[in-house]
Order: structure tokens, then sequence, then C-alpha cells
């Protein structure tokens, strides 16, 4: 890794999680100093020795940040503009530049495709009050509100020196939620494996390195303004990531794509039972073609989908028995072996009956 | 050339392991992860002696390379042309020609043979005046290209072979015609194998075999024109099996045969469950970021524009029902005894990075379409008439 001349000193809110590791990682490789402020909780102590830990929660008392000066703030964790605002109080007129992960979530809509970062962002419903005072309970529900009003937050204390970042779906090594992680893993068990649609849909996902390593490079280069980050540079269907990610297997998976409509009459979600796809039938024909001309331009590169899948597939092997076991369940995304059979044998008797 | 790049990346990736004091998981972080792998490679319980025929194309170097890591002793007969003292130092290297004087045997035993290059029975014959008692294993590299006959889907070894048209003699056949007679005479050539070698050989029958080496751009096509990205004309609908076998998969499961003294007759290609002309070519497109865009076009429009499957697209052949077999052989019995296979991105990214370090005049040839695949202005003439024919079936 190519080491910088010029070294920056680096606050990271967060940090532990899933892309903060690898922001982490590539920093020190640069050669920056880096000081993380979290609870402390997550991931106790995952970097000893290697950075400088504060302790502090966005949520209630971050004065461990009393009388610091950073050259760059990079802002992974939060969800509210209350966050922002507390942070504030001791980094405002403390820090050269403030980098803030959101979301494409952000968007009104997302019935347009290829739109860019000039897109109308979601407003503050009318029943939320304040704003400041929503409560962490409630945070999924305003989700892209809060954090379209956490953007505003934070132009407002950093003007002029913020970098806005919107990834897409965020996948690889460290993520828990399943939302990619179903397909190396279903893809490597082999078998007949159920696939959504015609395989023609697009499909968006970002390596959390890839966004990660960006992010440090945004940082280095002073790169501001608004950024759509998601991949890959040119446009990938759902046929071809599966496809991509059965060529780092050797389990031989066999593929069987069922049409949109009988996948509903199974509730089978689109998203969440089948993670990565959203056909467009919905309307949302622009929540898998972001345009990403932009960050792309500022430098925004990729790994290729085989090493993402890989490394995906061997970091699943080393997850905790509870979490594999709730993704064979199909707990949160995916779905389990047992359903699958069901779907793609009832699949079977429809066919036979036109027939 | 691979052993140093092997030791390269051991040494690197322990390295890395040990001044990381990484607290993420170490995985591939790298493309290099991919591809050029470095496998232990166990050692054989009892080293063997072996004499390779050719050894320096295409499968021979892999076979060379796994054989001498797993501690068996190699020698090669060969004419010391087509990579002249290649493995120097690591092997014995006798010359010999086998359409001519093969007399460095003379006297000579070994455990095993692997007979890569024959293609005329004559050279069987000419090995076996030597050979014929002072071997205990004889291995022929044989091909599909034996079966007569395509029209039946994954049929097996015993499938109907080849025959020579009748009033041919295949031993005076002139080498210079052997070509023409290819699927006969490596039928008589196994024919004269089992004669010569009763009961203590073996015939592995190959199809298309890709990989590192590979000169015909057969395979190669696909990883060079996907990594230029862009638009790229697909053949058929993308539902069509293919069947292909990198070389080091064949070259290493053919030295396990030796070491096993597996004896029988055995189709080897892969993989091992059907794999589609799309997912071929999408899985090739995920080791490159270049992000190619598939046009697919159906057989009869590239018919009218000339474009022959196998030849100009690759690794494909227009499905019609005399060739239905030639892309889906039975691997079953090969299977059973511990044919293995390298992933699809693993082929596909070392392909391509070989590719890369090809001469110049290969280079050009490959742009050019000049042995397989085509041009990327032809390419690019089918895509435009493809398109046109769309937009007046459309506006008619």
């Amino acid at each position: 890794m190519k080491r910088l001349s010029k070294s920056l000193n680096i606050l990271i809110l967060g940090g532990t999680g899933f892309t903060g590791p690898e922001q982490v990682e590539y920093a020190i490789g640069r050669g920056h100093q880096v000081t993380l402020l979290n609870r402390n909780r997550r991931r106790p102590d995952f970097f000893k020795g290697r950075v400088e830990q504060l302790i502090g929660d966005l949520n209630g008392d971050v004065s461990a940040l009393k009388g610091k000066t950073f050259d760059v703030v990079i802002d992974n964790p939060t969800t509210a503009p209350a966050w922002v605002k507390n942070a504030a109080q001791y980094l405002k007129g403390n820090t050269k530049h403030y980098i803030f992960i959101s979301t494409v979530s952000v968007y009104e809509n997302d019935k347009t495709a290829n739109a860019d970062e000039r897109a109308a962002t979601t407003p503050m419903p009318s029943e939320v009050t304040d704003p400041y005072t929503v409560l962490p309970k409630d945070f999924g529900k305003y989700y892209g509100a809060l954090k379209s009003a956490s953007e505003r937050e934070v132009e407002k204390h950093y003007p002029g020196i913020n970098t806005v970042i919107r990834p897409g779906l965020i996948v690889g090594p460290l993520d828990t939620s399943d939302r990619f992680t179903y397909w190396p893993y279903r893809i490597d068990k082999g078998g007949e494996v159920l696939a959504p649609g015609t395989g023609n849909d697009p499909v968006q996902i970002i390596d959390a390195r890839d966004l990660a390593e960006w992010t440090i490079r945004v940082a280095e280069n002073k790169t501001l303004g608004t950024y759509n980050a998601t991949g890959p540079l040119t446009p990938l269907t759902m046929a071809q990531m599966l496809s991509g990610i059965k060529a780092i297997t050797t389990s031989g998976a066999q593929f069987t794509w069922v049409p949109e409509s009988f996948l509903k009459e199974q509730k089978v979600e689109a998203w969440t039972n089948m993670p990565v796809w959203t056909p467009d039938s919905t309307g949302d024909v622009g929540s898998s073609r972001r345009s990403i001309a932009k960050a792309v331009a500022a430098g925004l590169t990729f790994r290729t989908l085989a090493v993402t899948a890989k490394d995906t597939l061997e970091y699943n092997k080393t997850r905790s028995a509870a979490e594999l076991q709730s993704q064979a369940e199909g707990k949160r995304f995916g779905l389990s072996a047992q359903r699958e059979a069901e779907v793609l044998a009832a699949w079977k008797v429809k066919q036979a009956s036109t027939k | 050339m691979s052993t140093s790049r092997r030791t390269f990346l051991k040494v690197s990736a322990a390295a890395g392991g040990a001044v990381g004091l990484a607290a993420l998981p170490q995985f591939g972080f790298a493309n290099e992860a991919l591809g050029n792998e470095s496998r232990a490679v166990e050692r054989a319980r009892a080293p063997l002696n072996i004499l390779i025929l050719g050894g320096t194309g295409f499968t021979g170097p892999e076979q060379v390379e796994y054989a001498t890591e797993r501690g068996h002793k190699v020698t090669l007969i060969n004419r010391n042309k087509t990579r002249p003292d290649f493995f120097k130092g690591r092997v014995e290297q006798l010359v010999g020609d086998l359409n001519a004087d093969m007399s460095a045997l003379k006297g000579r035993k070994f455990d095993v043979v692997i007979d890569n290059p024959t293609t005329h029975p004559g050279w069987v014959r000419n090995v076996a005046q030597y050979m014929k008692g002072n071997v205990g294993h004889y291995i022929f590299i044989s091909t599909i290209s034996v079966y007569s006959d395509n029209s039946k889907a994954w049929l097996d070894e015993t499938d109907k072979l080849s025959t020579m048209p009748e009033g041919i003699d295949p031993f005076t056949v002139p080498i210079a015609d052997a070509r023409k007679y290819y699927g006969a005479m490596k039928t008589v050539s196994e024919g004269e194998v089992a004669k010569n070698y009763p009961d203590i050989h073996t015939i592995i029958r190959p199809g298309l075999i890709v990989g590192k080496f590979d000169v015909t751009d057969r395979f190669t096509y696909w990883p060079y024109r996907i990594d230029e990205g862009g638009e790229v004309l697909a053949p058929g609908t993308g539902n069509d099996i293919v069947q292909f076998i990198d070389s080091r998969d064949l070259a290493e499961w053919t030295i396990r045969v030796a070491e096993n003294k597996t004896f029988g007759v055995y189709n080897a290609t892969g993989p091992e469950k059907p794999l589609t002309m799309a997912e071929t070519l999408y899985g090739i497109k995920a080791v490159t970021t270049a992000g190619a865009q598939f046009t697919w076009v159906p057989a009869e429009f590239l018919t009218e524009q000339k474009i022959t499957g196998w030849r100009h697209m690759t690794v494909w052949v227009a499905p019609r029902p005399n060739n239905v077999g030639f892309s889906q052989r039975s691997i079953a019995r090969a299977l059973a005894k511990g044919l293995t296979f390298r992933t699809l991105a693993v082929t596909a990214k070392d392909t391509l990075d070989w590719n890369k370090t090809r001469p110049p005049e290969d280079l050009k040839k490959l742009a050019e379409g000049a042995v397989g695949g085509i041009s990327l202005q032809r390419e690019a003439e089918v895509l435009a008439a493809w398109k046109a024919k769309q937009a007046s079936a459309k506006s008619s």
C-alpha cells in the first residue's frame, strides 16, 4: 500500500462496525494517524495500540472531544441530526474537513433511473415536530428523513468543508446483515438455487473496502461535495452477479429463475428474501440505477465481483454459530433451504399444470 | 515462471500475517488471491519414475510441475524444440522424435509413461519398440473427438468411436494428413496402446483444454475480450451447456491416475455440474473490472453473418440435433476416480494474467481473431447488423 508524504490526523466516529474497520486499516496503511470515538462496546479494543481510542456516545456524552483538533472527521454512525449537533459542540471550528457517511435512502423516491445527487431528498414528515428529539426506537421509521436532516445539519456546522457520501448496498466481509452474503453462502452450498425474475434486472452493490478506501482518499484529496457511492462502474444484472458468485465456487449450483409474479404469490419478497434484487415492477427503477458518475470522476474504484464474493464467502465461514444458524433459517435476509425447496416445488407443480 | 511467483506469494502472505497485527480477518484483499494460488502440494507416498512424451507444450508443463512437486522423478522425451531446455536441471531430458528416431529410450525402464503428443498410431508403435515390457503403466492422452456421433447428451465412455474411411491404412497416412482424420487416428492410436500395453493402460479423453500456455485462443478469447470491456457479442441464448477443463486440473489428475494406477478409459472435461454459456461469460466478467455488457445474438443470425461456433464464438457450438453431445459428455467415471476442478474464477483470472505475458505476435493474432475468436472490428460489424435487423423487424 502506498504511504503518503502528508499524514493526516483523522477522527473516525464509530469505526468498529462494518465499513469503519476497513477505513482504519487503510488509513493506518497509508500512514495516517487515527483516533476513534465510540462506546468501545461493539468490538472493545479492536484496534488497541494502533489508534487513539476515545470513549463517547453520540447519543450522550462526547466531551472526550473537548479541546481536540483534527484534519478530518469521518462520521459513520450518525442516523439523526442530534448526533451531528452533539459532536459539533466540540468539533465545529476544530476540523478542516467533515465527511458524513449518509445513504442513498435519503432520496425521496426511486422513480427515476440514473438520477444523480441533485434528486430531491426526503423531507421530515409533518408528524415529527422536532427532528432533534426523535427517539432511537423511531430511527428506522424515519431513516431517510433523518439522514437527510443529518446531511443538512452537517452543512450547517461545516459549511464549505464537508463531504456527503451516499452509499448504496454495502457488502463484503464483516457484514452481519446477510443482504449480500446470502448469495455466496447459498450458491456455495450447491444444488438447485431459487433465483428471482428473469436475471436481467440490474443490481448495485459496493464492497465495504472500496467504499472505505475511497473515503480515505476523499480525505487525502479534500474532495468536497455530495456523492452517490455504489457500484459497479457499468450495469451488472442479477444473472451476472449470481453467475459471478458461482464462478468462485466449485459447488456447481444450478439456478432456477422464477418469475416475480409467482414469487409474490409465494410471499417471497424482493430485497429481503431474494437479497440485492429490486425488480422494476414496483416503479422503483432508480433503486438499482443510481448515477455514480460524480464519484467515479472523483476516484471511486472497484474490486472485482469475484474478489468480493470470495472474501465474503470466506468471512461467512468464520461467523459465530448463532449468526450462521440465523442465516440458515433465513431469519433476516434470504430464505431457509426448506422454504426455498417448497417454493421450487410449487413452481414446478405450476409449470407442469400449465403444460 | 510459476515457481518463483508461488514462492513470492507465500513469502508476502507470511510477511503480511507477521507485521499486520491486523484486527481484521485477512482474506483475499487482492486480486491475486483468486489465481496464481500458492497451494501446498502434498508429496506422493511412493515416488514414481515417470517418462513424459512431449511435456513442453500446453498440458505437459503442468504435469511436470505437479509431478516434481509431488516428489516424482521425471524424464522428458521430445525434440527439444517447442521450448528448448524448459525444465533444465529439474528433469532428465531425452531427445527424440516420435515421427522418427526414438532410440534414446533403448534399454530404459519406467514406472509410468504419459503419452501427450500422439496423433498417429505409428507413433505409439514407434515408442512401443522400446517401451513394451519396460513400463508398468501407459497413460495415453486421447480426446473426446474419438466419438463418432454427438447426437445424444451425457453419453459415457462406451459410446461408439470413429473409424478410418474405407481403404485407408492409418499407419501409412502421412503425418501431414493426420489432422484430416483426427478422431479416427486418435481412435486407432487408443487401440494400438491397448494392443501393446494390455491391462496396464489408461486412456484419458479430454474435452476442450483451457488455461495458460494455450495458443489456440479457444478459451482465452473470452477473458481477453471481456477484459477489454464495452459491448461484447455473445452467442445464442446463453442457456447452451458448455464443457472445458483447466489444463492444470487435467494434468494434476493425470499424475494422480499414475500414482493410483487407475486403469481404464475416462472422459475428462468439466465442470462437475452443468455450466451454461451465460454463466461462463458472466463468471469471466466477475474477474474483471471492465464491466463488459453482453449482447446475445441468436445462432441463426450468427450463421447468416458467417460467424461460426467454436472458431469465432469459442467454447460454444451452435445447438443442432447432431451435436448436443459435443459439450455434454458424461464425466461420472473420472469423477469417481478423483478428477477435481479449480473454480472458473481461478481459471479465468490466470488465463487473463498469462495472456498479458504473451509475445506481441500472439497478441496480434488474438486481436485479429486469426486463430480463435473474432476481431473487434468484425464484432462491431456483426453487432451493428444485428441492431439494424432488430430495428427493421420493429418498424415493419
